[in-house]
């Protein structure tokens, strides 16, 4: 795996192996779950969702998001395991500079344990200063890649500047590897065109979601943010693909009420 | 680098065009077969699947291609629509029983390779942009992804044409979709609540205010979510 390290290299003690036990287990539970949700007519966003909150829960993170690349190279957020609103904009403003667009880049990993450091404050300005803000020190990105190709990234965010320990970027890695799997919805997928056609049809999903997040938030007078919570609680109450009542939300054929 | 694609495709289309004239339709569709490797391209808009109207073409077979779509009710395009991803077909005759109507007359019209792709932004769908070739084959890597962008352009075009700013001096559709930020569809999304109107309706009043304000759409929608700006529907007549 190439690791481009910005911390250095930890002592592999007795942590380090405890970890490696427990993230080995809970790893091999969160891709039971995810294999769960991954059937036929999956709702891919859901998926998504699913999969950035197993990264906070596995990888002991405390935010994480999935970026995709579109077609014209823009990183684009697919999912967050917190859609707060001022978080999500920590994972875009990463088009102009930050670790994600590096990683993508590069196609490497980029570990980066402070943001705060006078390096990394160096080299990302407008982007340390902002997640320094939102009380981040550790910001890092996985590539997800597809033979040599570099579809997105998967970004974790950790208010603690104690860096990644090597376990967890394998588990990362993992996890990044299903996402794409989750994606392309095969493995073998060879031709570049199916490749874009999914990679769109991603996007637009995701577009559908905020569509339908405005659409809510106007009619129950509440924030995006909180209409996402709404609109997720109502899929999985009525398991309805997150997706899909996004469309029924932006047509009026379904129509969600705060009442419990 | 994420806008250098659509800034090189902008040229394009505005070297299509008639000297000096606003962007178009026919200059995109021009612009598209001249740099895509394709014999034609045109741009339909669709109402729904079974709704097909052809708005420009760069080329007499792309417009009889369009009739040919729209008589058979077959060809890529329908199921586009639905599903919102490209239908690309690098050789014709390998369709024809799926499209017994359409495949072979096409082929024999001088079409053996289509592309298609839909005009959209989510839950906002206003038609597809198609290409042809006349040799057999699937488009390269690059031309996929520069077919992508004209067609992100093609969408913002149409939109803006509903508002009438695309005709005029200093229109450039840039500030468009390649502001993907969520507050831009969160805001789409509200303003339809607040004017009853459809998606592309909200975002042809979103766009034409940024353009008249002239500021940036992210900043226009970001007031929208923050609820600084609200649209009001028109008094009536």
């Amino acid at each position: 795996m190439n690791v481009v390290s910005a911390t250095p290299a930890r002592g592999a003690g007795a942590s380090l192996s405890a970890m490696a036990v427990t993230v080995d287990e809970r790893l091999a539970q969160a891709f039971v779950k995810l294999a769960d949700t991954l059937v036929v007519g999956y709702d891919l966003i859901e998926f998504l969702q699913t999969l950035t909150d197993q990264c906070v829960d596995l990888l002991e993170v405390d935010a994480a998001g999935l970026l995709l690349a579109d077609s014209r190279g823009t990183l684009r957020l697919v999912a967050a395991s917190t859609e707060q609103a001022r978080v999500v904009e920590l994972f875009q403003i990463q088009n102009d500079e930050g670790p994600c667009l590096d990683c993508y880049r590069t196609r490497q990993a980029v570990i980066v344990s402070d943001i705060r450091s006078d390096w990394a404050v160096a080299r990302w300005p407008r982007f340390s200063a902002a997640a320094r803000e939102m009380g981040y020190a550790g910001v890092h990105a996985i590539p997800m890649r597809l033979r040599d190709q570099v579809i997105g990234t998967l970004n974790l965010f950790k208010i603690a500047p104690d860096g990644l320990d090597p376990a967890v970027v394998v588990a990362a890695t993992a996890l990044v590897d299903v996402a794409t799997i989750g994606i392309l919805q095969e493995r073998s997928v060879r031709q570049h065109e199916v490749v874009a056609g999914q990679l769109q049809r991603a996007l637009n999903s995701r577009v559908m979601i905020e569509q339908a997040k405005g659409v809510l938030a106007e009619r129950l007078r509440v924030t995006p943010d909180e209409a996402f919570v709404v609109l997720r609680r109502y899929a999985r109450d009525h398991n309805h693909p997150l997706t899909e009542l996004s469309g029924d939300v932006i047509r009026g054929t379904v129509r969600i009420t705060t009442d419990k | 680098m994420a806008g250098e694609r659509a800034a090189r495709v902008w040229a394009w289309i505005a070297a299509a065009g008639e000297g000096g004239a606003p962007a178009s339709l026919a200059a995109l569709c021009l612009a598209a077969a001249g740099q895509l490797g394709v014999d034609g391209a045109s741009v339909t808009a669709m109402g729904g699947p079974a709704v097909r109207e052809p708005l420009s073409a760069s080329d007499e077979l792309s417009t009889w291609l369009e009739e040919l779509l729209l008589t058979t009710g077959e060809g890529p395009g329908v199921e586009d629509f639905m599903f919102g991803s490209p239908v690309l077909i690098p050789d014709l005759e390998s369709e024809t029983e799926r499209w017994p109507g359409f495949a072979p007359a096409a082929v024999a019209a001088g079409a053996r390779a289509l592309f298609a792709f839909p005009l959209q932004a989510g839950a906002i769908r206003v038609g597809m942009l198609s290409l042809y070739r006349a040799q057999p084959g699937p488009l390269a890597p690059q031309q996929l992804a520069d077919a992508l962008v004209f067609a992100d352009i093609a969408l913002q075009l149409l939109l803006d044409s509903a508002s009438g700013i695309s005709g005029l001096a200093g229109y450039h559709p840039l500030d468009g979709l390649s502001d993907s930020r969520a507050e831009v569809y969160q805001a789409v999304g509200m303003i339809s609540v607040q004017l009853d109107v459809s998606l592309e309706e909200a975002f042809v009043r979103l766009r034409a205010h940024a353009f008249a304000a002239s500021t940036p759409l992210h900043n226009i929608a970001g007031d929208v979510v923050k609820r600084l700006l609200r649209f009001a529907p028109d008094p009536g007549p």
